[in-house]
């Protein structure tokens, strides 16, 4: 990964936004007080959703939320990477092909004619991350991701810094908040082969982890594949998998 | 090279297109198509909740809102006073979430001569931290009702998986009771600003007790939304376009608040007014929340935990039906005896803006054709952010 320097005490940023909810972008200006020191060591020369000012480039950084769904915005997508030293994929949507990816090219086509009708001519594609497509030099998880883990790794790259990969399943922080765990209740859980950042945050309210923040280095699939299929059928194994993972973990449900 | 061709500050991809030698307007929608309603389809029932609202990150409460009301309603189910309360308190932290974002960061900046939102921090820095008090309250308010500021995780068919202990309630109150004067100051500041005159002949709907109420006189059951809101799909759009029974109507705070007795000097004519209409709503939720957060304290909300069981019969059916920041939500869902979703579909607000927009802006380029090209596409800019339109959501 190349290394930025700071021009006029400044790093340049562009912000980008493909096919999804846009609720990272929400969580960036959650940030609110952090966010605006992180602010006064950038010169953000684009973004679509905070502003009219628009540079087209070059970036020292540059933020990809979403998923190229419009052909165009694999375009764009291959010119950002071109303008830009640092490619941070944003969410899960740009780290894994997120929510949209639950769907192939061939069942694509079918909801194209069942919801826009036999004439509609369809503009889009399968859903695929964007390391599809390009080198991603730093991911940053998450439907959506974390306040603080967005500080952690800005604030490493601002430094000039390789911001360190978290390298332990979500498992950790979901003990540490004192949770009950889901597959000792007989519940399944993707907690076991998910990267940390999200401090089990579904969890602790109550809902599945689907996995959300990517497959952790070293993580037994297989292992919890096993786990899981005594707990329930293959179809309900196969469903928690496809939410976040129909592009890393392939799955035979018969 | 990379351009810049869509109108900033929206939320999601879309542009007017104006043919200045016509004076013509076309809404152009570049959103990938989402496929939401198809990409559910044979997932089981718990998941509606959680995955629609990954169709807006702007407004995902509302989207977890509708669709638990649509199951709860094809499951038979009754919800106990405090957990009604609590999802009304849902709603209250949802709209004040959305309005605030809206105004301050996507705008407001139109009327205050600054670009991005944050600038407010040197052009005013009194409104900038008011700004901020009220989203870092309407973010907690969220994480105390739904677990989290975007994308719920404690609500769940029936109640919630987790209740708010009765300190974070107080301590809620107490912040709210802090932010009082700034909801009541923003409508104040909001009236003195300067909106572009135009005069239009607006249809303003919105959902009261499942029923949706028209200012033109007509009240529909939303049962019968599907026949009388419809969509139609255009060459150049990934959204639908819909009309309410063959009409443009506009929906949203501007829409609820036509049905509502307040003293402000709105003007229902004029869409740009809509702005205003969405700072007189943080007040009157900011308000809500209050007297909410007082019921809520008076229970003794442990015992509301247990969730009733249920059981889905073959033909189960239900239409889910809330007032979101922008407008009416709907969310209809059909469930089989195995508890998977056979149908889903899903009109959003904006879908029903769409329309009333394009018309808008063909009635502002009339009515301001003395005006330079340069300042009506600044105005039409202005107009359609003044809609806040989520093209995210209308493409779902």
């Amino acid at each position: 990964m190349p290394m930025i320097k700071k021009q006029n005490n400044k790093i340049s940023l562009g912000i980008f936004d493909f096919t999804d909810c846009e609720g990272c972008q929400v969580k960036l200006i959650s940030l609110r007080e952090k966010f605006l020191q992180l602010e006064k060591n950038l010169e953000i020369k684009a973004w679509r959703l905070g502003q009219e000012k628009f540079e087209p480039g070059p970036y020292d950084i540059a933020i990809v939320e979403g998923t190229p769904i419009m052909p165009e915005e694999v375009e764009l997508l291959k010119k950002v990477r071109e303008n830009s030293k640092i490619l941070i994929a944003f969410g899960s949507c740009a780290a894994l092909g997120g929510i949209p990816a639950i769907l192939s090219e061939k069942e694509r086509k079918y909801w194209y004619e069942k919801i826009y009708g036999p004439n509609y001519k369809p503009r889009g594609i399968e859903a695929q991350p964007l390391s599809f497509y390009v080198p991603v030099d730093v991911i940053i998880n998450g439907c959506p991701v974390d306040e603080n883990e967005v500080l952690k790794i800005f604030e490493a790259l601002l430094a000039g810094k390789k911001p360190y990969p978290f390298d332990y399943p979500v498992c950790y922080d979901c003990k540490k908040r004192g949770n009950e765990c889901r597959i000792l209740k007989n519940l399944p859980c993707l907690g076991p082969i998910t990267k940390n950042g999200c401090n089990a945050i579904c969890i602790s309210g109550g809902s599945p982890c689907y996995g959300c923040f990517g497959l952790r280095d070293g993580a037994n699939i297989e292992a919890l594949i096993k786990i899981l299929e005594k707990i329930v059928d293959k179809k309900t194994v196969a469903l928690y998998l496809s939410m976040f993972h129909k592009k890393d973990i392939k799955y035979d449900q018969q | 090279m990379i351009n810049n061709e869509f109108i900033a500050k929206i939320e999601g991809h879309g542009n007017l297109k104006v043919d200045w030698k016509k004076n013509k307007v076309v809404l152009e929608i570049k959103e990938g198509e989402r496929l939401f309603e198809g990409l559910l389809f044979n997932r089981p029932a718990e998941e509606a909740y959680w995955v629609t609202p990954r169709i807006c990150g702007v407004c995902p409460i509302a989207h977890n809102l509708a669709s638990l009301n649509a199951l709860e309603k094809a499951a038979n189910i009754k919800l106990a006073e405090p957990i009604q309360l609590l999802r009304d308190l849902m709603q209250c932290a949802q709209m004040i979430q959305s309005h605030t974002l809206h105004l301050f960061f996507l705008s407001l900046p139109d009327y205050l001569e600054i670009d991005r939102g944050t600038e407010l921090k040197r052009k005013n820095p009194d409104a900038f931290k008011k700004a901020l008090a009220l989203k870092e309250l309407a973010d907690n308010l969220a994480i105390i009702s739904a677990g989290r500021n975007v994308h719920p995780t404690t609500p769940t068919l029936g109640g919630f998986n987790k209740l708010p202990a009765k300190n974070d309630l107080t301590q809620i109150l107490k912040q709210l009771e802090q932010t009082q004067k700034i909801a009541e100051w923003l409508p104040m500041f909001c009236e003195t600003l300067n909106y572009p005159e135009l005069k239009v002949n607006l249809e303003l709907i919105t959902i009261r007790n499942d029923a949706i109420h028209s200012s033109h006189g007509d009240v529909i059951s939303v049962n019968n939304y599907k026949e009388n809101i419809e969509e139609e799909i255009r060459e150049f759009s990934t959204a639908k376009f819909s009309k309410f029974r063959g009409r443009e109507v506009m929906v949203g705070a501007l829409a609820r608040l036509y049905f509502e007795k307040n003293n402000y000097p709105l003007d229902f004519q004029n869409p740009f007014h809509n702005n205003l209409a969405q700072a007189i709503e943080i007040k009157f939720y900011h308000q809500k929340a209050i007297e909410i957060i007082e019921k809520l304290l008076t229970f003794n909300l442990k015992k509301y935990l247990e969730k009733p069981e249920i059981k889905w019969s073959a033909e189960a059916r239900g239409i889910g039906a809330v007032e979101a920041p922008r407008g009416g939500l709907y969310h209809e869902i059909y469930i089989n005896e195995k508890g998977l979703i056979t149908f889903i579909n899903i009109i959003t607000p904006t879908v029903q803006n769409l329309t009333s927009i394009e018309k808008t802006a063909q009635v502002l380029i009339e009515q301001h054709a003395l005006k330079s090209q340069k300042e009506k596409e600044k105005l039409l800019n202005m107009l359609v952010r003044a809609y806040d339109p989520c093209i995210t959501c209308a493409v779902h």
